[in-house]
């Protein structure tokens, strides 16, 4: 009776619960479109791109329909004709069904902090962080359901739901090139190529025009600041945003270490920014904050207030509006960078 | 034995406890009563809305062949008979096997923390959950049952290593199970706190296994494990007596004829093969294994052969009571629910404890 074993499950689970506080602060590491709690305010200003207004689905002499589609991580759709009860499980993914004008297909999403557009918000949930309502889903009668890969949405509610015959494609977008393959297989599914490859076109229009006007310079020391709530989050060398930074121009301090995003305190010292992006600036930190932080006053960034928020949701978000995201980010690297405006 | 109100006479180190027999009874047919509520309120309720009359005119035309007249879409059908009824009846397999195993690992280590993780099992299973969630492997057909299998084989191979390890020991061998256990799941909590470090986007489904659920419970998956978690559970009841014995110490169970080592040995292997297959499939819920044994003693005393089977129906019928909770809260992990009605229970079994509660 006297040897009590402390490994009871109360403590397991406080134990888990303290990670589980961790893996909320360390929210990139657990989610390539971390969800912010507020809208960006300078979202507003940043001009709207073209494609998210519908273009209209043109008849194709080709039938579209029946398709079988081939996903990111080896799966198969098979879809009988053009779907129109869809269900998207990735907030990316929402947008891009907007951005094709098929949003108002959608009869279920997931939960998303930062909806966009709008009319985005009023669609119900019907998977949060973690689980997927595979039963609500059924029963809204989805014929498409466009799920979130690399552990995004729980594999196995993926698999039930391919075991009850609702079409799914699971995607996953681990760079820029995945973002615009992901378009035109969302694309291809709602039965929309066009607006897909507008989508795309305008997103590699943005990318050209940042990486003319960037090209010739010295890259920027940048350190994207994800989280700073119990230690420093930024970018792993595999993140999506590490290469939107080297795209906009900037040299982005990494953990060096693949799908780690902690960076030692030290590390971020030595490598002495030269900017600072708070991507972390709608949870509530700002450019004082991170001034006052102990022996931060010497970097470069700091001491020529080259602090800066960022709205991480369009830069590190996998939809339409990347082409916002790159513009943004490359301002906000190199502040004189004057941009062509986007093509209409 | 227990604090309840009880009449002196029942008290004492009888085997069997005949006064009590009425009362387990009783008991019983609340269990299996209870169990039926739940199974049919699991059915019944759910996200989707279906009517409960369609939800039993499906029950009746698949399950006994009885036409009752109604029509449905096939999609109720399919979240009738392949999500709600395999997700209920498989919460309800592990609920039992939870219950069992902690029943007896708290006996057998006449330890009343005990429960059915103490010795490693869910550190090991944990790990080996974390390191399929590693194992770069992206295409969902692989991925399925990689993780589930894992798991099975990093909480038998704790286990194993815990008991191989404390046998080296020369301290008493239920000391040194409980010890080792403890050092043992301590490294392994270590491996997975790196793991999960490690995991990048493969966090949330580490963290989901943590937490347990029967979000992705199958027919398949249930007819592996079931066979597994109720014969074991079964082959446990039937060693009641063994186990009786453990609770006068392990020289007082020599002398009542109990071969200790062998029974030891073997109630640890049952013990630890039920919670594995029930870590498998369900991920880690705390608090069953713990706290039903102990309220059922509390009911019906020390008795092996009349705790073992009640706290069987117990832990069934709560462990599928609370994955019901979990689904009409909006997909809250099974094992918060648990905990929320486990630890402040537990928490009073702790106040009575003082005044004498004895396994």
């Amino acid at each position: 009776m006297d040897a009590r074993p402390s490994r009871t499950l109360p403590a397991l689970a406080g134990l888990l619960l303290a990670c589980m506080l961790a893996a909320c602060s360390a929210a990139p590491a657990a989610s390539p479109t971390p969800p912010s709690t507020t809208p960006f305010p300078s979202t507003a200003s940043v001009p709207t791109e073209a494609p998210t207004a519908a273009p209209t689905e043109s008849p194709t002499p080709a039938p579209l329909f029946p398709a079988t589609l081939n996903d990111d991580e080896g799966g198969t759709a098979v879809l009988a004709a053009r779907p129109t009860k869809i269900v998207s499980l990735t907030p990316a993914a929402t947008e891009i069904l907007f951005g094709l004008g098929a949003g108002d297909r959608i009869v279920g999403k997931v939960e998303d902090f930062t909806p966009y557009p709008e009319a985005a918000a009023k669609i119900p949930d019907v998977a949060k962080f973690g689980s997927v309502d595979v039963e609500k889903i059924v029963s809204l009668g989805a014929d498409l359901v466009i799920a979130g890969g690399n552990n995004f949405n729980p594999p196995e509610s993926i698999k039930q739901l391919r075991d009850l015959g609702v079409p799914v494609l699971v995607v996953f977008a681990p760079d820029v090139a995945g973002a615009l393959k992901d378009i035109s297989l969302i694309g291809r599914a709602v039965g929309n190529p066009d607006g897909a490859a507008k989508i795309s076109g305008s997103i590699q229009g943005a990318m050209a025009s940042v990486k003319a006007a960037t090209a010739g310079g010295t890259p920027v020391r940048t350190y994207y600041e994800l989280d700073a709530s119990s230690g420093f989050f930024g970018p792993a060398p595999d993140y999506f945003g590490t290469e939107m930074i080297r795209i906009a121009g900037g040299d982005p301090l990494t953990s060096g270490t693949a799908g780690v995003y902690q960076i030692e305190a030290e590390k971020i010292l030595t490598f002495d920014p030269q900017v600072i992006l708070m991507g972390d600036a709608a949870y509530g930190v700002t450019a004082d904050q991170v001034k006052a932080r102990p022996g931060w006053g010497t970097l470069t960034a700091v001491k020529n207030g080259d602090v800066r928020p960022i709205d991480d949701v369009i830069v590190t978000r996998p939809g339409p509006r990347l082409a916002d995201g790159i513009r943004t980010l490359a301002v906000a690297i190199n502040p004189g960078l004057v941009l062509p405006s986007p093509a209409p | 034995m227990t604090t309840a109100p009880v009449p002196a006479g029942a008290r004492g180190a009888s085997l069997a406890v005949p006064s009590r027999i009425g009362r387990a009874g009783w008991l019983a047919v609340a269990g299996v009563a209870s169990l039926f509520v739940v199974l049919i309120g699991g059915i019944v309720l759910g996200s989707a809305d279906l009517a409960p009359a369609t939800t039993v005119g499906i029950l009746a035309k698949r399950l006994l062949g009885v036409d009752l007249g109604q029509t449905w879409a096939p999609t109720a059908e399919a979240i009738v008979m392949d999500l709600r009824l395999p997700r209920v009846l498989t919460a309800m397999v592990v609920g039992t096997g939870l219950a069992v195993a902690g029943a007896t690992f708290q006996g057998l280590l006449r330890n009343p923390l005990a429960d059915p993780y103490v010795l490693g099992t869910a550190s090991g299973a944990a790990l080996g959950a974390a390191i399929a969630v590693l194992i770069p492997v992206r295409t969902l057909f692989l991925q399925f049952g990689l993780l589930h299998g894992l798991a099975f084989a990093g909480a038998l191979l704790s286990v194993t290593v815990v008991y191989k390890l404390s046998r080296t020991s020369p301290l008493s061998p239920l000391t040194s199970l409980l010890l080792t256990g403890y050092a043992v799941g301590s490294l392994l909590s270590a491996g997975l706190a790196m793991a999960m470090y490690l995991s990048g986007t493969g966090l949330r489904q580490i963290f989901s296994y943590l937490l347990g659920g029967f979000d992705g419970t199958n027919w398949a998956r249930l007819a592996v494990a079931a066979p597994l978690i109720l014969g074991g559970s079964l082959a446990i009841l039937l060693r009641a007596r063994a186990l009786n014995g453990f609770l006068l110490g392990e020289e007082a169970a020599a002398h009542l004829g109990v071969d200790v080592k062998k029974e030891r040995t073997i109630l640890l292997a049952l013990a630890s093969l039920v919670t594995a297959a029930g870590v498998a499939i369900a991920g880690l819920i705390g608090f069953v294994g713990l706290v039903v044994p102990h309220l059922v003693r509390l009911l019906v005393g020390p008795n092996a052969r009349l705790v073992l089977p009640i706290s069987a129906l117990f832990g069934a019928s709560l462990l599928a009571a609370a994955d019901v909770v979990a689904r009409l809260l909006g997909g809250v992990p099974v094992g918060v629910v648990t905990a929320v009605i486990g630890a402040p229970f537990f928490l009073a079994l702790l106040r009575r404890a003082r005044t004498g509660y004895e396994l």
